[in-house]
């Protein structure tokens, strides 16, 4: 059974004419890492809010199809408790903060106060978060006197302290330095080993290319392409609806042009092409 | 802050003001309330917030009092008042009841710039919170308090950003009140986006959730607490006895 | 002198914290760079105080001879355009047009010639059929070009870009790469703060590596990203195709254009 199932989404914003999403039909399995990408305005925020339930809940609208979280419809939920299913973080790190905790401690608590764990469980969970997150050296500081990557990385341990199954990442890194973009990369390798379904929104395909199981690209509301890394991101369709491919497999799609053969399954990091290159040295 | 009263329990620190400022209300003449002035400053030395202290009291209330000076000693026509020059009269029944009113003043601002000198909001917050007051009024008092200061950062990167475009936003009244628009646009706007972005934020960590909720932070009343609060109590009795039978 | 230059400077905020140290910038007109560094590296210090937003605290800048102590924030801004990282700091009017429109108010101008530079601008940024849109009708990523806008139809004759690629998809960041090209052919100088390293070596001849307050290296895209021991020390990272080109064991390499033709002459002498 698919973790999320949307089936037959059709959406438009209040006061807006045009449709944002058209029948857009999605299954999500338990475990992988999902990236999310297309150009701006494609419709992907309003994807995640859908799956989050924030549509309707919170934007009003028209939608119709189903969301099914785990095999139950989406309604059946409350809104509050399904932060403890669904993690969703996003883009700007200043206005994710709570704006009521004055140390980043009490701030990874935050979420867990509002579902009323026990003191006790909620200071073993956030020393484990403090951990995996590597924020001890941060435990004291004020939320908002941190770096943009630190705040980032805060926000998301704070969403991750809640322990949910599904975390919706929506352009974690778009305003954040290649070192802190990279950290949170690794953040999301290490939520990959606890098994959680991952959604990731982001632009930078190269590290899309080395992050994620599957591709789901996204034109003008509709799913347009979906399936494994490699299939997607080697195909040049993804750039006539205004996505893009990585920078190594934009190499290898065009050397085998130039050598007149076809370009299907080219390496999409350097990695890939390191690690074939010393295999090739032992063999 | 001296860890020793601030760690203290807000309530024993509130009931403590709460005795000085009805003592300060309902002792007669102004010795007394002048006295509170100075046992206030002694407490603030101790509790290592006098320099703050003096501080914000000097920044604000001295003003108030030369103004009700200036107004009930010359302005004001008393029964007793005897004309200096014009309109200036001089009267020593006003000079009487601005001691009085200023007495009462100094002592009742002094004992509350020094609670909030030496009381975290969180502290207050916390004591709110396991009074029963809702979650939501506790959240407008943390959020308000946690975000002023980020709301001036704000208005320092418009500021920064709308004289990069050339626009003067310092000099004399005219400059600045036409800088206001282009200070005031920004901020607002931007700050009702930010809201929109922050309620989903919070939902995202369980707000609206039903649970009963905890807290992570604890503050608990020591022997000491329980000390203040009785002695407060008996002095009020006290002094409510003793008035009457007189 | 240089058309804008950086003279020993120094500068340390109120609180004593320091953001950059000793620097010396020169750039002539029409002449780009792109400024690359971590976090709190001095880059944004560092253009701050190429428009007087900031005033060093040692040595001077200079701006066409002027130096920025004996100068208002809104003279230079005639000469320096800086368009912030956050469109929202900035916008405030209830059209396009009007944004874009503000800064030219001061300038006098007969409404046809107004309307014309609000125009060209409005159309190298993409934007000349939402002039009449209220600028929140449109996304975050759009609102970035009516900055822009606003900024190049002052006419400044340097440009300083605070990160525009954040955020931005392929298209938008074409466009920006566009908008750049077309600056420097007016004989604009464009100063980009910038994390995209792809975007650095498309568009910049010149990049500028800060790191820990100090410039560490002011070179061509080729020598900054092939001085791996440079990028190391700065935390900075080669574009892919150096990484790829570094693996396939090739060396210097820049973009897939030269590491294709380099594999054609590999080819040819094999």
């Amino acid at each position: 059974m698919s973790i999320i199932s949307l089936k037959n989404i059709n959406y438009t914003y209040p006061l807006e004419e045009k449709q944002t999403i058209h029948s857009f039909s999605l299954d999500l399995e338990k475990g992988c890492v999902y990236g999310l990408t297309g150009a701006n305005e494609s419709g992907k925020t309003t994807i995640c809010n859908i799956i989050r339930g924030f549509i309707p809940e919170l934007y009003k609208g028209e939608l119709t199809g189903e969301v099914m979280i785990k095999g139950k419809n989406i309604n059946d939920y409350n809104i509050g408790d399904l932060a403890t299913i669904i993690g969703y973080s996003f883009q700007n790190p200043f206005t994710q903060l709570s704006g009521v905790k004055d140390t980043v401690y009490e701030e990874i608590a935050y979420g867990m106060e509002n579902i009323g764990v026990s003191r006790d469980k909620m200071i073993q969970k956030v020393n484990e978060i403090l951990k995996m997150f590597q924020l001890e050296d941060l435990i004291d500081k004020n939320p908002f006197e941190l770096s943009g990557g630190q705040k980032q990385r805060v926000a998301i341990a704070s969403v991750v302290a809640l322990d949910p199954e599904i975390i919706i990442l929506d352009e974690p890194t778009s305003q954040l330095d290649p070192k802190s973009t990279e950290d949170i990369f690794e953040i999301i390798q290490l939520l990959k080993k606890q098994g959680k379904t991952i959604l990731l929104v982001e632009h930078k395909v190269d590290l899309l290319a080395a992050y994620c199981d599957e591709i789901l690209l996204i034109s003008c509301g509709e799913l347009v392409m979906q399936g494994p890394v490699k299939e997607i991101l080697s195909d040049p369709k993804v750039v006539e609806y205004g996505g893009q491919l990585p920078q190594v497999a934009l190499y290898f799609i065009k050397k085998a042009e130039a050598n007149g053969s076809s370009a299907s399954q080219v390496p999409l990091t350097v990695q890939e092409v390191y690690d074939h290159l010393n295999k090739d040295g032992e063999a | 802050m001296d860890s020793r009263i601030g760690n203290l329990y807000p309530s024993s620190k509130f009931t403590f003001i709460i005795l000085i400022i009805l003592l300060s209300m309902f002792v007669p003449g102004f010795i007394f309330q002048y006295m509170i002035f100075l046992f206030i400053f002694l407490i603030s030395l101790f509790s290592g917030t006098a320099i703050k202290f003096l501080a914000t009291f000097m920044k604000s209330i001295p003003i108030l009092i030369i103004f009700i000076f200036i107004f009930q000693v010359f302005l004001i026509v008393n029964e007793d008042s005897q004309q200096i020059w014009a309109f200036i009269h001089f009267s020593q029944i006003g000079l009487m009841t601005s001691l009085t009113m200023t007495s009462k003043i100094v002592a009742i601002s002094s004992s509350i710039i020094w609670f909030f000198q030496v009381t975290r909001v969180k502290d207050i917050v916390y004591a709110l919170e396991q009074s029963g007051v809702s979650q939501k009024v506790t959240f407008v008092i943390a959020s308000t308090i946690q975000l002023i200061p980020q709301m001036l950062n704000l208005s320092r990167t418009i500021a920064d950003a709308q004289k990069s475009r050339g626009i003067e936003t310092e000099g004399n009244l005219f400059v600045r009140a036409k800088a206001f628009i282009p200070m005031i646009g920004p901020l607002v706007l931007s700050s009702i986006q930010q809201i929109e972005e922050r309620v989903l934020a919070l939902e995202s960590r369980a707000f609206s959730s039903k649970a009963k909720k905890t807290s992570i932070y604890e503050l608990k009343k020591q022997k000491f607490d329980y000390i203040i609060m009785i002695f407060c109590i008996l002095v009020l009795i006290v002094y409510i006895v003793w008035r009457i039978k007189l | 002198m240089s058309y804008l230059s950086l003279k020993n400077v120094s500068y340390s905020y109120a609180n004593g914290y320091e953001a950059v140290q000793n620097m010396n910038l020169d750039f002539d007109l029409g002449e780009s760079a792109a400024i690359i560094g971590q976090n709190g590296a001095g880059k944004t210090t560092a253009v701050k105080l190429m428009n007087r937003l900031l005033i060093p605290t040692e040595g001077e800048v200079f701006v066409n001879n002027l130096s920025t102590k004996k100068a208002t924030t809104a003279e230079i801004s005639k000469m320096i355009g800086y368009v912030f990282q956050n469109p929202d700091d900035q916008i405030f009017q209830d059209t396009i047009y009007k944004e874009i429109a503000y800064g030219l108010k001061n300038q006098k101008l007969e409404s046809a010639v107004m309307k014309n530079k609000v125009e060209a601008a409005a159309e190298i940024c993409g934007l000349k059929e939402s002039l009449n849109e209220h600028p929140y009708n449109l996304p975050y990523s759009k609102r970035k070009f009516i900055t822009i806008a606003a900024v190049l139809a002052t006419d400044p004759n340097v440009i300083i870009l605070d990160e525009p690629t954040a955020g931005q998809d392929r298209e938008s960041i074409e466009r920006l790469g566009k908008l750049i090209s077309h600056l420097a052919n007016q004989n604009k100088t464009v100063i980009t703060i910038t994390h995209d390293m792809e975007f650095v070596v498309r568009e910049f001849k010149r990049v500028i590596v800060l790191a820990n307050k100090q410039k560490r290296r002011d070179a061509s895209p080729r020598e900054i990203f092939w001085d791996k021991e440079l990028l190391k020390l700065s935390d900075l990272k080669q574009p892919f195709i150096c990484q790829l080109a570094d693996t396939l064991g090739y060396k210097g390499i820049l973009t897939i254009e030269e590491l294709l033709e380099r594999d054609k002459n590999e080819t040819y002498y094999n």
